[in-house]
């Protein structure tokens, strides 16, 4: 069966727009990763065109995010003093994202820019990840313990206007929070990603948050940063298509609950060396691309005329 | 809309054996609604003619569908350190969206470009922004890619198959033309031409609309006219779905 996108302007098998929402899905409520990075890159290898996916895959992530966030909201996890800075550098990045995206798409670019910067991200990704589950399985394994330090002390402490984070205990500068909030906004309005899988490392390492906290901060800055991404998108390259991100949160948001049951059933390192495969299949998949000489090397793209 | 049989009459009588054409289609506008996954618009006619008269002296026709026009760019990748990147561009204006060309017998070029049934009138080439690219070669590889990746989004053909158009009786003649899930929106232009011994007779146009309807046509005037609201909407709805998820399954979770 087929549905027609509006925004989009072509039909596509709803079965697998449900299948790819819902395997994403199940794969972030698995692993507790948003998924962004994988929905976006999969949305292009079926046909859709990069804006609208890059465009969509971030309002599909505000659902996702709110429904993480809500749970940690309850435990009261979530530093909303640090999410509210983080933010601060979020929609400055977003503007930014936006305006590289707007300038690359016009000059052409924004197909060979996302296949390098996803190659990249999703290579490191899926790189580390394997490396890091497999150290934990072959320890596991020797039945050793690994003891990990609980607080950084770095650079971080040592800028200037110092502001007291009582819900993470800390007490550092607000410049580095900006900076990674900055950095996080232009990857989530280029690539429609969230960028949990940069932020959570960056709030341990970087700032030495809490890792209790970290999950759910970055959720509630997420919510926001992808809302605002979505809003820029809608405003100035009308590229969000409200059909298939309904469909792709109905499916995403199913997915996730299973995942959620799935994920106590096995043990984490080994869900996390199976996804590492996936993200380095899909890292593959797109270096080849751009590696290999195309069947054509001619393409086209239509002018809209918005009407 | 499928129930309404809009049939267009032309009728021009040829000097001495007396032939002409009437021709008719099924559909005066295909719709886009949510569950649009392209359709086949048929165009059929009649030889008005001496029923007598032997097929050949009867003529041929030429049927010709165009889409509204667009601004079509077309890029060439080029290799850099190993990757292929986008490099020289060119722009075609007037394009139009949609092409399809069909015969009931082999035309030669000659006779389709002394009547304008191409892709590109004349005046539209000369408006080609053909940027860095001088060589007519290449100019001639960049139409080509253009026609050809058109093609294989089933937006430009030319049907060299002539047993498509089905003939009845040497008299009556009908054809489907496909229209892909991909067309898009805007005039459409039926033409349909009568030759007889290589000469060209004027033949007869009528237009048909391709038009979003329902939903669809919602979500796209609001995403259009009013981006802020539209972009309002999605966020709310996303921030909605995902709590009332949230809720759901912890509800159920709890029973």
């Amino acid at each position: 069966m087929n549905i027609y996108l509006p925004i989009a302007e072509l039909s596509v098998n709803i079965f697998i727009i449900l299948s790819l929402g819902g395997a994403v899905g199940f794969l972030s409520g698995m692993l507790g990763l948003g998924g962004g990075f994988l929905m976006t890159p999969l949305l292009m290898f079926i046909g859709i065109p990069p804006n609208v996916a890059v465009a969509t895959s971030a309002n599909q992530i505000v659902a996702a995010s709110v429904s993480g966030a809500l749970s940690h909201w309850r435990q009261g996890l979530v530093d909303v003093k640090m999410g509210m800075y983080l933010l601060l550098g979020g929609l400055f990045g977003s503007f930014t994202g936006i305006w590289i995206f707007k300038l690359l798409s016009n000059a052409g670019q924004i197909e060979t820019f996302l296949a390098i910067v996803y190659f990249i991200l999703l290579f490191s990704i899926g790189t580390l990840m394997l490396i890091e589950s497999s150290q934990v399985i072959r320890d596991r394994i020797r039945k050793r313990t690994v003891k990990r330090k609980l607080h950084y002390h770095n650079w971080a402490h040592r800028l200037p206007f110092k502001v007291r984070f009582y819900s993470s205990n800390l007490y550092i500068s607000v410049i580095p929070p900006i900076i990674i909030g900055y950095f996080i906004g232009i990857l989530s309005a280029t690539m429609g990603i969230g960028g949990s899988f940069i932020l959570i490392p960056s709030m341990i390492y970087f700032l030495g948050m809490p890792t209790s906290k970290v999950i759910g901060t970055s959720l509630f800055q997420i919510i926001f940063i992808t809302a605002f991404v979505t809003l820029l998108h809608a405003t100035s390259t009308f590229a969000v298509d409200a059909v298939l991100a309904f469909s792709l949160i109905l499916s995403s948001v199913i997915g996730a609950q299973l995942g959620v049951i799935f994920t106590n059933k096995f043990r984490g390192e080994e869900l996390r060396a199976l996804l590492a495969i996936i993200v380095l299949a899909v890292a593959f998949k797109i270096g080849t691309d751009l590696l290999i000489q195309p069947t054509d090397i001619f393409s086209i793209s239509v002018i809209k005329e918005l009407y | 809309m499928r129930n309404i049989l809009a049939i267009f009459i032309s009728l021009f009588i040829y000097q001495g054996n007396a032939s002409a054409l009437v021709i008719g289609s099924d559909l005066n506008e295909i719709t886009i609604g949510a569950n649009f996954s392209g359709q086949d618009l048929l165009v059929f006619g009649a030889f008005y003619s001496d029923p007598s008269l032997p097929r050949d002296a009867k003529g041929d026709v030429i049927i010709e569908v165009k889409g509204p026009p667009q601004t079509v760019q077309v890029r060439k990748k080029k290799p850099f350190f190993g990757f292929w990147l986008n490099n020289a561009e060119v722009t075609f204006k007037e394009v139009p969206g949609f092409y399809y060309l069909i015969s009931t017998t082999e035309i030669n070029d000659e006779i389709l470009n002394k009547n304008n049934i191409t892709l590109l009138s004349d005046q539209d080439t000369q408006e080609i922004e053909w940027g860095k690219i001088r060589m007519p070669k290449d100019r001639h590889d960049f139409m080509n890619a253009m026609k050809r990746n058109k093609n294989n989004l089933d937006l430009f053909a030319i049907n060299n198959d002539s047993t498509q158009i089905d003939i009845l009786d040497g008299n009556l003649f009908k054809t489907n033309i496909p229209i892909p899930n991909t067309v898009p929106v805007g005039n459409y232009t039926v033409s349909v031409y009568l030759l007889i011994n290589s000469e060209l007779k004027k033949g007869y146009n009528y237009d048909f609309k391709v038009k979003r309807i329902g939903i669809e046509s919602v979500i796209h005037n609001l995403a259009i006219n009013f981006p802020l609201i539209y972009g309002l909407l999605a966020v709310f709805l996303a921030g909605f779905m995902g709590w009332i998820s949230a809720e759901m399954f912890r509800r159920l979770r709890k029973t």
